[in-house]
Parts: structure tokens; sequence; C-alpha cells
């Protein structure tokens, strides 16, 4: 999908209305956005995900570079099929796409996590899903202007924050992406607005019953696990107002998580 | 001892049973204090289980630096793929998790129960960080008791994350200190010497009067050095006389008696 022109951005004007009950993106499905997760992988097998996974791709280091390939390896860790199947059950009819930079094969560092995160906002995903980061200070920089591209591509970015004394990236960049952090609110779609801090939302991160390779199910603990429930809450939110853009739907998360606490 | 034959050898031997000594003098210690450490911690979490696996080569696979419980013999010679499983995944991304609730379908953790026969049920990990780099991975399974287990809490994996950073520094020290001895035995080999005559020749200078006279001179020059900045540098300048008169000389005697 292409980014809005300036004319076509503002498709709403009332947030507080969105976090009324009978609001509508809340009876949506995610119908004809893009989430690209951005992880170890998706088990497009699992019965949660047949036919929800439109692509698979998997990075691949040649002559110091990465490339994408078709990937039809699954998930090597578990992780991406589990974030695929907690957006799955928001937004169940939302296009995932499953970017593998986690796995064997000298996959696994920083350079292939920004290059797939290049590469999610190359294809102008809608929402992209990162569960990962990195604390190693030479990717601060090129992080941030990858971040900076996506913004002006209107793409959403949803990180997960990590636990640590020092800053991770790419969660501590919160102007330019929605940082999340985990609760133990067992309903998917309450979650916390923190006005003012660095991680601003919290959502559902404790004992997560989702979707895991081999048609299994688990009950995950981790940021990395709130995470995708903003990633499907996001989808909903553009389903019922496509045009809107990365700033307006942080505005849009705020207003529901803020009427969700009086 | 027929090991002379060449001006260089007796040089390049002294460094490398040096390097070999300050490896050899840190493993041990350090791998029990990870130990010791580790089974302190886990009784913190009402763990069974615990281990650390650090990163290894250029692929990022990981190897069980220490482990206790009761397949911890077991899994010292198990390796993980990069990014495979839980733990793999916990170090190649960075992000902590717990899972839980295997329902007893199949262990999640299936390919080192395989090979160790035991049944993981619940599981922590948490990355290890030195600088900002990830070297491996802190991991508790399980609970004392049987299972059914209370699944780790969100509080239980904030503690996990102190301990990490507890643990890290030894775990550093303790590769670092791996590598200068595998430096060591690396340089025995590229000698063409054979390492159990090398040791048979170390041992028996380390108990040799000579040697002990070398520790008691060190002891010295510590207790000099640790006085204040003077003293150090008034001993450093010493000793660097010394040894410019002694390459002088050429009058080392570390071979020949």
């Amino acid at each position: 999908m292409h980014p809005p022109s300036e004319l076509e951005i503002s498709d709403i004007s009332d947030f507080a209305g969105l976090a009324r009950p009978d609001s509508n993106w809340r009876s949506g499905t995610g119908r004809g956005i893009s989430v690209a997760i951005v992880d170890s992988g998706v088990d497009t097998e699992h019965s949660d995900l047949t036919r929800r996974v439109a692509s698979s791709v998997e990075a691949r280091a040649e002559n110091k570079r990465i490339l994408f390939d078709p990937s039809s390896s699954g998930d090597s860790a578990g992780h991406g099929t589990a974030c695929a199947g907690i957006i799955a059950r928001i937004a169940p009819d939302a296009e995932l796409h499953s970017i593998k930079v986690l796995g064997p094969g000298g996959l696994g560092d920083g350079i292939a996590f920004l290059a797939g995160l290049e590469y999610a906002i190359n294809q102008q995903f809608r929402v992209i899903n990162l569960s990962l980061g990195t604390t190693k200070q030479q990717f601060f920089s090129p992080l941030h202007d990858l971040l900076d591209r996506a913004y002006q591509a209107g793409c959403v970015v949803v990180a997960a924050a990590n636990n640590l004394p020092q800053p991770s990236f790419p969660s501590v960049f919160c102007s330019s992406l929605i940082s999340v952090s985990k609760s133990e609110e067992t309903d998917s779609f309450r979650f916390g607005f923190r006005f003012g801090e660095t991680i601003e939302l919290t959502a559902p991160g404790v004992n997560v019953r989702t979707a895991w390779p081999g048609n299994l199910y688990r009950s995950l603990t981790g940021n990395s696990f709130a995470c995708p429930h903003i990633s499907g809450i996001v989808a909903l939110i553009l389903e019922a107002y496509p045009m809107l853009r990365p700033f307006q739907v942080k505005s849009a998360l705020y207003a529901i998580a803020a009427a969700g606490k009086e | 001892m027929p090991l002379a034959d060449n001006s260089n050898l007796e040089a390049n031997l002294r460094r490398i049973v040096e390097t070999a000594d300050l490896g050899n003098a840190l493993v041990e210690p350090l791998s029990g204090s990870i130990e010791n450490l580790l089974r302190v911690l886990a009784a913190e979490m009402n763990s069974e289980d615990a281990s650390v696996l650090v990163r290894q080569g250029s692929d990022g696979e990981l190897r069980f630096l220490s482990a206790i419980g009761k397949v911890a013999d077991q899994l010292r010679n198990i390796t993980i793929p990069a990014g495979k499983g839980v733990s793999g995944f916990v170090a190649s991304s960075g992000q902590p998790m717990a899972v839980s609730d295997t329902t007893g379908e199949e262990a999640f953790y299936a390919e080192v129960d395989r090979q160790t026969g035991y049944s993981t049920e619940i599981l922590l990990a948490t990355p290890l960080r030195h600088n900002d780099e990830v070297i491996g991975v802190l991991e508790f399974v399980n609970r004392k008791g049987d299972p059914p287990y209370k699944p780790f809490s969100p509080e239980e994996m904030d503690k996990a994350a102190l301990f990490a950073d507890a643990i890290a520094p030894l775990v550093n020290a303790y590769e670092s200190a791996k590598m200068f001895r595998d430096i060591g035995e690396a340089g025995f080999s590229a000698t063409g010497i054979d390492t159990v005559l090398v040791r048979k020749w170390l041992n028996e200078i380390r108990g040799s009067a000579e040697y002990r006279e070398m520790m008691e001179i060190a002891i010295l020059i510590r207790d000099i050095a640790s006085r204040s900045a003077a003293e150090r540098q008034l001993c450093r300048e010493m000793l660097e006389t010394m040894i410019r008169y002694a390459d002088q000389k050429d009058e080392s005697s570390y071979l020949t008696h």
C-alpha cells in the first residue's frame, strides 16, 4: 500500500471517540492491513495461522550483504510463531508477512535485524512488529535512520522494550515508533499508556497463551509478547482509518488507553 | 629435556607457558565460582535446574558452560545452533522470555531433552551481557518438587535479569581465561612439541626452588606496587633497567638448568 498524500492524511477528527465501546475499529478484523513480523520465522502450518501468512522471506548473508529469499524453513525458535499467533487472534484477517532474521547460518547478528527492518519498510508494510532489540552502540545511528524512513513511509513500527539498565534499540526511539512493555492484564484489548515515559505503552505480556511450532500452544511471558498485542490493535485501527499517519496512530492509542483507565 | 634445538624456541616456549599458566590459573576457580553462584541463584528462584550457556564461534552457537541439576553432566557436551530453541532466540535477540504450559504434548526444549532424557516443563531464559554484547544465556528450568510447576512470574524475570548482570562478568572472565589457555595449548601444537613432556617439565619447575623464588619475587613486586603510584613507578623503572641489563648480558637461564 502506498503512503497517503498530505490531503488524504486526516480521516479522523475525534480521537476520543475511538475509546467508545461501540467504536468501529473494535469490530474490525485487520482486513487489508499488512503486518510484518521481523523475527525467527513463522510456522505457516499452524492451525491458527493457515492462510494468514501472505509471504515468508528469510535473510541470507552473501559477501557481507544480506539478501532475502522466499522461506520455507518455518520457525527456528518458536518466537515468531508466538507473535504471529497473538496478532492473528486480535486481527484475524490481517495479512501477515514473516521476515526471518534469526536462525542458523550466521543470522541473528544486528546486521540481519536491520536488513529485515529495511526490507519491511521497502515493502511498505503498514505495521512492523519488532519483538527484538539490540544494545550495540554501532546500530544506534543506522536504526535511527531506518525508523525515520519508516515514519516518512507511513509504516507504524511497534517494538518490544527490553528489561535492561542500559538503553536498547530501537525501543528508546520513542518519537518514531511505539514501544511496548509487558503488563499482567489478561484482556487483549486493554492496554496502558505511560505518558512521558520512554516506553509509552503496556500490554498483556504475562503467561500469554499462543501458537507454538508443531501446532502446539505455549504460555509465554516477556515484553516481546506484549508488542504483538499492540501490532494487532494498530491493524484494527488502520483498517477503520487507513489514512492515519504514525503519530496519529499513537494519539489514537493514547486516547483509547486513557479512556480505559477511567 | 630435548627442547632447545633452535634459538627462538626458548623465548617462544616461555611465552606459551606463561599464557597457558595464566589461563590454567584462572579457568578452574572461575568455573567453580560460576557453578557456586548458579547454585545460589537457582535456590533463590526455587528452581530445580539452572545453566549458563555461552556463545561460541562465528555462527554464534551455544554451549553449556556450567549447569546444575539432574542432567548437568550430559548438558556440558551439548551445543545448540544459533537462533535455535528458546535459548538460541534469547541469545540472538537479547530478549528475555519465560515459557510454560507444555501440556504434556512434547517438550518445547525438544532437542536437548531428547539427548538428556530430561523433561523441561517451565523455563526462564535471560541474556547475559558484557558491555553491549550478548555473550550467553542464563536459564532456570522447572521448580523444586513435583510438576505441575508454578510459572515464572514477571518479578522473577526481573530478578533473573539482575542475576544475569551479576554472573555475566564472571562468565566473560572465564571465557577470556579459557582463551588464554587455548592459545597456550595451540602454541604447544604449533611447536610440534610433545605436550605431555612440556607439562611434565612445567610441573617440575613449579616444584623447583627457582620457581618458588620467582613467586616470592612476584609477591614482593605486588607489595611494592600496591603502595602508591610513586612506588609503582620506581618499581617499574628498576625492573626495566634490570631487564635491559639482562638483555645486554644475554644471560637468561630459563631452560638451561
